[in-house]
């Protein structure tokens, strides 16, 4: 009964367009993500979910039930803000009932859920507390208490994790995702960190400009980008992608990279297909999916980031630039030229005019 | 003086230098605070007057023995002139209180011509008192246009006689404080009510509280400061209220709108008792001093609690 289908979704605010025709089906008691830079519709999309935007045109649905016209307060939806918006001027106790007291709950009614809140959230001996001075993690614990008191079938967090530092947000993260487990609600999050994305959501709907991506579990978009846009956008650093010109050879179809040579042929089950697409393409692979090797793409290497587990090493420059992330440290150093070739299984071809992939037929 | 947070050596130091570098202001200060007001008690203790032929310091060869402040304990004008105050500041100020705060709330939003609403509603506080007193003089006269605007309204003949009347005067005067001193409040409530963080009034929106009860959990404690500041510096301007009201009715019909200021006004410029008005001053400075650390000490408890 509470999943969310969105459909033909379109917002307008005077001539610009902050959303374009978004359908988007998010199942009961799914952890959805709502991922993109900022200014690309997410927060938008969030806000006419909530009831606090109302759409250009096109419908959202609760389960079965269209929300045209039904006012916020009233959609059963659970919202988390940015910077938890609490009610700094009440106790702890006073933020969890608020919700009910609006609502004209008996006392002791309020005081029985409040309680069973509090217990569920350990907030119990913080409840007499001001909320004005409480540390980030309590806050998220409030916000959420005092939106899951009313058990809203929806939950909406609109990048609860951005105002925290790098440090705690790893615990947040956590904490977050085992709530979602307790109360096993729709939740909607809306974030610009991939990072969040990948760990908690169970599947992330990527935008961009008002367009949705692509739509799919943290690996789908990781493994199988829909476009260019995802294969940059995930992963950090984002996909390698080379442009070049089909060619044939004598070991299969390859890429034929202009100055940096032709890259190995490429795998069996995609080759059919960049056959047929007869266009410029973009070669892609991911930086961790690189090996130091006899055969492959010839370049110079422009610079090395050592951060202890990992080494970044720069390779070619503006167009032609690829990164490659070697575990531990690698001897290469700048100035030299390395032959580095991408592992088969990870390339993937993009059409360079339309930016979709080409998918194995 | 304050002691300065910090090692005993140096403060006794730095508050020795301090001490000397802002004596020359702190006798500035000393001269014009507290020496008029020393002056003030010196001369309230005897039953000087201009009149005298002698000069105010020399007021202690008219020395009274307090008949001055034992006067005032039974003086009937001064105390119907303390009630009318306290009745006009009664009235006035929630009135102002209210319209600004219906007003605020409705500039929060935007409408159409809001700019140009704004400065008109503003304007009534940049009108000098004394013409504001002139304009509601000549707008309450019973042939004036408040009474044709009655008559226009009720199709009969209308000629009340506004600023003869006790009751009439009075209610005339304090229209023309609420239509001075609205926008004053308006401009501070607005102020108030814009800072209200937005993300909290949507919060409770979410939660299901309607546009009233956000008002009033929300929207009111988080101006619960801006609110006594407001009411704060109306009570006490308004304690004070003089040269609007002063040009409308001199106080008359008789005695039916004289406030404090009137009555002190009058002593001083009429009857030329200083001694007796000093006495006044002091004991309503002594009572709106009180009044006011009262109301500051409100403030810094609700300052605690940042918005």
């Amino acid at each position: 009964m509470s999943a969310i289908h969105l459909q033909n979704l379109v917002k307008k605010f005077g001539d610009f367009t902050a959303l374009k025709t978004m359908d988007l089906a998010i199942a009961d008691g799914e952890f959805m993500a709502l991922l993109g830079p900022s200014g690309c519709g997410k927060s938008t999309t969030m806000n006419m979910i909530a009831g606090m935007e109302e759409p250009t045109s096109g419908k959202i649905l609760f389960g079965e039930r269209d929300m045209e016209g039904v006012p916020m307060g009233r959609r059963g939806v659970g919202f988390v803000f940015q910077n938890y918006a609490i009610f700094t001027h009440m106790t702890v106790r006073q933020n969890l009932a608020y919700g009910p007291r609006m609502r004209g709950a008996a006392k002791a009614e309020i005081d029985r859920r409040v309680g069973a809140i509090a217990e569920m959230l350990q907030l119990t001996p913080l409840l007499d507390r001001k909320a004005d001075r409480l540390s980030v993690n309590i806050l998220q614990r409030v916000a959420i208490g005092r939106s899951a008191i009313m058990e809203p079938a929806i939950f909406l967090l609109d990048e609860p994790l951005s105002n925290v530092d790098a440090a705690f947000r790893a615990v947040m993260r956590t904490e977050l995702k085992q709530l979602q487990r307790q109360f096993k609600q729709t939740m909607v999050y809306v974030t610009h960190d991939q990072l969040e994305a990948m760990t908690m959501a169970d599947r992330i709907a990527v935008m961009d400009h008002g367009v949705l991506q692509q739509v799919g579990t943290p690996f789908e978009v990781y493994n199988n980008p829909a476009n260019v846009f995802v294969a940059r956008f995930i992963g950090s650093p984002g996909m390698n992608l080379l442009k070049g010109r089909p060619a044939e050879s004598d070991r299969g179809l390859v890429v034929d990279l202009g100055p940096l040579g032709v890259t190995p042929p490429l795998p069996d089950a995609i080759a059919p297909a960049v056959r047929a697409a007869r266009a410029d393409v973009l070669y892609g692979f991911r930086p961790e999916q690189v090996a130091v090797s006899d055969r492959g793409l010839s370049m110079p290497v422009s610079f090395v980031e050592r951060i202890g587990a990992r080494t970044i090493v720069h390779l070619g420059e503006s167009e032609s630039a690829v990164k490659a992330v070697f575990e531990n440290d690698v001897g290469l150093a700048i100035g030299q030229t390395a032959i580095v070739a991408p592992a088969e299984s990870s390339v993937r071809v993009f059409d360079a005019a339309t930016g979709q992939a080409i998918k194995a037929g | 003086m304050r002691t300065v947070q910090a090692k005993p050596a140096l403060r006794d130091e730095g508050a020795k230098l301090g001490f000397r570098l802002t004596l020359p202001a702190q006798i500035l200060v000393l001269f014009i605070a507290v020496f008029p007001l020393l002056m003030q008690l010196y001369i309230s203790l005897t039953d000087w007057s201009p009149l005298s032929g002698t000069g105010w310091w020399n007021a202690w060869s008219m020395w009274n023995n307090f008949a001055n402040y034992t006067d005032l304990a039974v003086d009937a004008r001064f105390w119907s002139a303390l009630r009318r105050t306290a009745i006009v500041m009664i009235v006035c100020v929630p009135v102002e209180f209210l319209l600004g705060l219906a007003l605020a709330t409705l500039f929060a939003d935007e409408f159409p011509g809001k700019r140009i609403f704004y400065s008109i509603l503003l304007m009534p506080m940049m009108v000098v008192p004394a013409v504001a007193g002139y304009m509601f003089f000549m707008l309450f006269q019973s042939g004036g246009p408040v009474n044709d605007l009655l008559s226009a309204i009720s199709g009969m003949p209308v000629t009340i006689a506004w600023l003869s009347d006790p009751t009439l005067a009075l209610i005339a005067v304090m229209v023309a404080d609420i239509w001075q001193w609205t926008p004053l409040m308006f401009l501070i409530l607005l102020a108030g009510l814009v800072g209200v963080p937005e993300d909290q009034i949507k919060a409770a929106t979410l939660l299901g509280a309607n546009p009233w009860q956000r008002f009033i959990t929300i929207v009111l404690p988080k101006m619960k400061t801006i609110v006594i500041i407001a009411l704060a510096i109306r009570m006490i301007e308004n304690f004070k209220i003089f040269d609007t009201l002063y040009i409308m009715t001199g106080g008359g019909p008789g005695v039916a709108t004289e406030t404090i200021s009137v009555y002190i006004y009058k002593l001083t410029t009429q009857d030329l008792i200083w001694g007796y008005v000093a006495a006044i001053a002091l004991a309503i400075l002594i009572v709106l001093s009180i009044a006011a650390v009262f109301a500051m000490k409100r403030m810094a408890r609700a300052r605690e609690v940042p918005a």
